[in-house]
């Protein structure tokens, strides 16, 4: 047997490990997605207020800490049984929008961008953002940057600081907005607005135009017919900061929808001896190992899984982008909406949710009641127990706290966005290895790109809370023998 | 001496296409910048030295009175960023102090590092990624390429750390233990760079 080893994993944060089994005839026998384990968040919580959560927990990760922030500002709700007034709640959705444009601009031209815009098979020093300017122009490449700071304006005009906010509390937020930062809050989402729809002219031409990566986005290299997992609001539609958690299943049929605070009725969690990191999969269908299929626990979320599950998007330009998604990549010539499984679409996905949540932004900030003052309801009640459930850019966040008549936390669980994926991942890893090496083929760095690219798309976050600077950061292929001895080792810089 | 003091909130600059007005050349700030994370063990000790650099450059350096024109202000940073969001805090910068956690896995812990940013690994390193975006140098070259004014001189000092996948606000002990050694290195950077100082 042949073992193939990439270590870590570029491009990602944490650091993931894959090892490839090959058998004598070279083919793929088996494939494991590693992830290392950042232990003890559990600990560091429990004695400490509640209310610090929101800003305590924005810290578990570099890159998406608004959604921590919030999720720990909901619980903290939930656990003190207050709701927070209207001006409240828009000035968090308000936050989390800007966000969200911020993060999926960034997704898109920084980490996906690469493999579509240079080529999966460019050298490793010129995939990356440097390289996607050089294709999409310096033009784009301003808008690109402009949106980033534009995004961190707001959030740090609502949220009290740029990167990691600290304006949402128990019961709402601890300031509210004046009306020339409303005024310019607008301002730019209409900027976001105009920059969407740019960004999806981008993906049209330099992705959906090209013969190549339009078939590697409809073929079967990296398609899993799995559940969907994702929040809609009271209408069925997107919603990333509230609602109700729906599963859709791989034909579309829906398995059911619940409240986020009944999740560990429906979620169960699958332990494996070779990774730390948990398999969460549907209570209710089962764990049936990482295969595809209705019978088959595993479930999927992340953009594509939120535009599969939803019925549409709430805002006008969004919707119409919704359909032309819909109506490309699964067409059903009238019959009923069927979901999209291959997952590099999930690309195309987080440019519509992208464009949702600029309009959603103009749609809060001309609401007349954004600027009260009215933006915090005092908690009252004794504190007990409570969830609070986000969607994270990588997929549903769930907090959940328990606390003593104080207020203190007595135990803390969280399932954050990308540990939904962590089982289909694996076997997206698997389908592109399988699909990409035959016959014990020397494994160029090419082809480990293409297998990076099957889980790229999930954009996964393991580890998140580290920037400790590494020393060196190869990819390196470790190919052993059937005696375990090692025959060959590639490696590169990134 | 003029410092300002920051912690995340603080901006060095304003980031983006519109990169603000830009300091002529060689007149922006002295950017010190912890980066890590503070709740994650050994990880937060450039946030730790950072503090304490802070703390000494305010009230310990004896300045004497201003010979000439007044040098460039200090501005300290303590941040969770890497790539291109830790780019956007260097525009405007005359030069850059980076202080980190580093995992070479093959230097002792605790042992100190003190090197240019471009010869930290050659060519296009993986160094000070954020792995959702750019390493920092591919984040500087963007920068660059879309007209920002980033510091040339970028100093990296590297603490080699060992426990940075536990949550905790301690730091191991050979990590503590460097930490006098790495505030030294810092400061050291600081009085060759700015001029009338010691």
């Amino acid at each position: 047997m042949t073992r193939l080893t990439i270590d870590p994993i570029t491009r990602l944060e944490g650091h993931g490990k894959i090892e490839i089994f090959l058998d004598d005839a070279g083919e793929v026998e088996r494939t494991y997605f590693q992830v290392p384990e950042l232990r003890g968040f559990e600990r560091f919580c429990v004695g400490r207020p509640v209310e610090e959560m929101p800003t305590l927990t924005n810290r578990i990760c570099g890159v998406c800490p608004e959604a921590h922030h919030m999720a720990a500002a909901k619980a903290a709700d939930a656990v003190y049984g207050v709701t927070p007034p209207r001006p409240a709640l828009l000035l968090r959705e308000a936050l989390y929008s800007a966000f969200f444009v911020t993060d999926h601009a960034t997704h898109f031209y920084a980490l996906g961008g690469p493999d579509f815009f240079v080529g999966p098979d460019a050298p490793v020093a010129e995939r990356n953002i440097l390289g996607v300017l050089q294709r999409v122009g310096a033009e784009a490449g301003a808008r690109v940057i402009g949106a980033r700071k534009a995004g961190h304006h707001v959030i740090e005009m609502i949220g009290g600081r740029a990167i990691h906010p600290c304006t949402a509390v128990p019961g709402g937020m601890t300031k509210g907005i004046t009306e020339s930062q409303r005024a310019e809050i607008e301002a730019i989402a209409r900027s976001m607005v105009d920059f969407s729809e740019f960004s999806i002219g981008v993906f049209d031409s330099l992705v959906m135009g090209d013969p190549a990566y339009r078939d590697a986005i409809l073929g079967d290299a990296y398609r899993h017919e799995t559940y969907y997992m994702g929040l809609v609001d009271a209408n069925g539609k997107v919603n990333f900061y509230d609602g109700r958690v729906r599963i859709v299943a791989p034909d579309g049929e829906r398995l059911g929808e619940y409240d986020p605070a009944e999740y560990r009725d429906w979620i169960a969690e699958r332990v494996e001896p070779w990774t730390y990191l948990k398999f969460p999969y549907l209570k209710k269908v089962g764990w049936k190992g990482f295969v595809d299929g209705k019978d088959s626990g595993v479930y999927t979320a992340m953009p594509l899984a939120r535009l599969n599950v939803a019925d549409g998007m709430a805002t006008p330009k969004a919707q119409a982008e919704y359909e032309r998604f819909f109506a490309t990549l699964a067409p059903t010539n009238g019959g009923p909406k069927q979901p999209v499984h291959g997952r590099l679409a999930a690309h195309w996905a987080r440019l519509v949710e992208m464009l949702y949540a600029a309009e959603r932004l103009v749609e809060l900030a001309t609401d007349p009641e954004i600027t009260s003052d009215d933006v915090r309801a005092v908690p009252t009640a004794t504190p007990t127990e409570g969830v609070g459930t986000v969607e994270a850019p990588r997929g549903t966040l769930t907090h959940h706290y328990w606390t003593d008549e104080r207020g203190i936390l007595t135990h803390v669980n969280l399932i954050v966005g990308t540990t939904n994926n962590y089982a289909p991942m694996c076997m997206s890893i698997e389908r592109a290895a399988r699909s990409l090496i035959h016959g014990g083929q020397v494994v160029g760095e090419g082809i480990l790109n293409r297998i990076e690219m099957a889980f790229r798309a999930y954009d996964p976050c393991f580890g998140c809370a580290t920037h400790s600077l590494p020393g060196h950061m190869p990819l390196e292929v470790t190919i052993r023998d059937a005696a375990g001895d090692v025959v060959d080792v590639i490696s590169r810089d990134d | 001496m003029s410092s300002v003091a920051t912690t995340e909130p603080a901006r060095g600059a304003d980031p983006g296409t519109d990169w603000g007005a830009p300091a002529p050349a060689g007149d922006g700030p002295t950017l010190v910048v912890g980066i890590g994370n503070p709740i994650l063990g050994d990880d937060g000790i450039g946030w730790r030295v950072v503090q304490e650099v802070e703390r000494r450059w305010v009230s310990g350096p004896a300045v004497g009175p201003p010979a000439g024109p007044a040098p460039p202000p200090v501005v300290f940073l303590c941040v969770s960023l890497g790539g291109l969001s830790l780019m956007e805090r260097l525009v405007g910068a005359s030069c850059a102090i980076l202080v980190d956690a580093v995992t070479t896995r093959s230097r002792p812990v605790g042992s100190i590092l003190v090197l240019p940013l471009a010869e930290l690994v050659p060519g296009v390193s993986g160094h000070l990624d954020n792995a959702h975006d750019a390493s920092l140098p591919v984040a500087l070259a963007v920068g660059r390429s879309l007209g920002a004014e980033l510091p040339t001189d970028i100093m990296v000092v590297g603490i080699e750390a060992r426990r940075v996948d536990e949550f905790g606000e301690e730091l191991s002990p050979p990590v503590a233990a460097a930490l006098p050694g790495a505030v030294e290195a810092v400061l050291d950077l600081l009085r060759q760079t700015v001029p009338g100082s010691r």
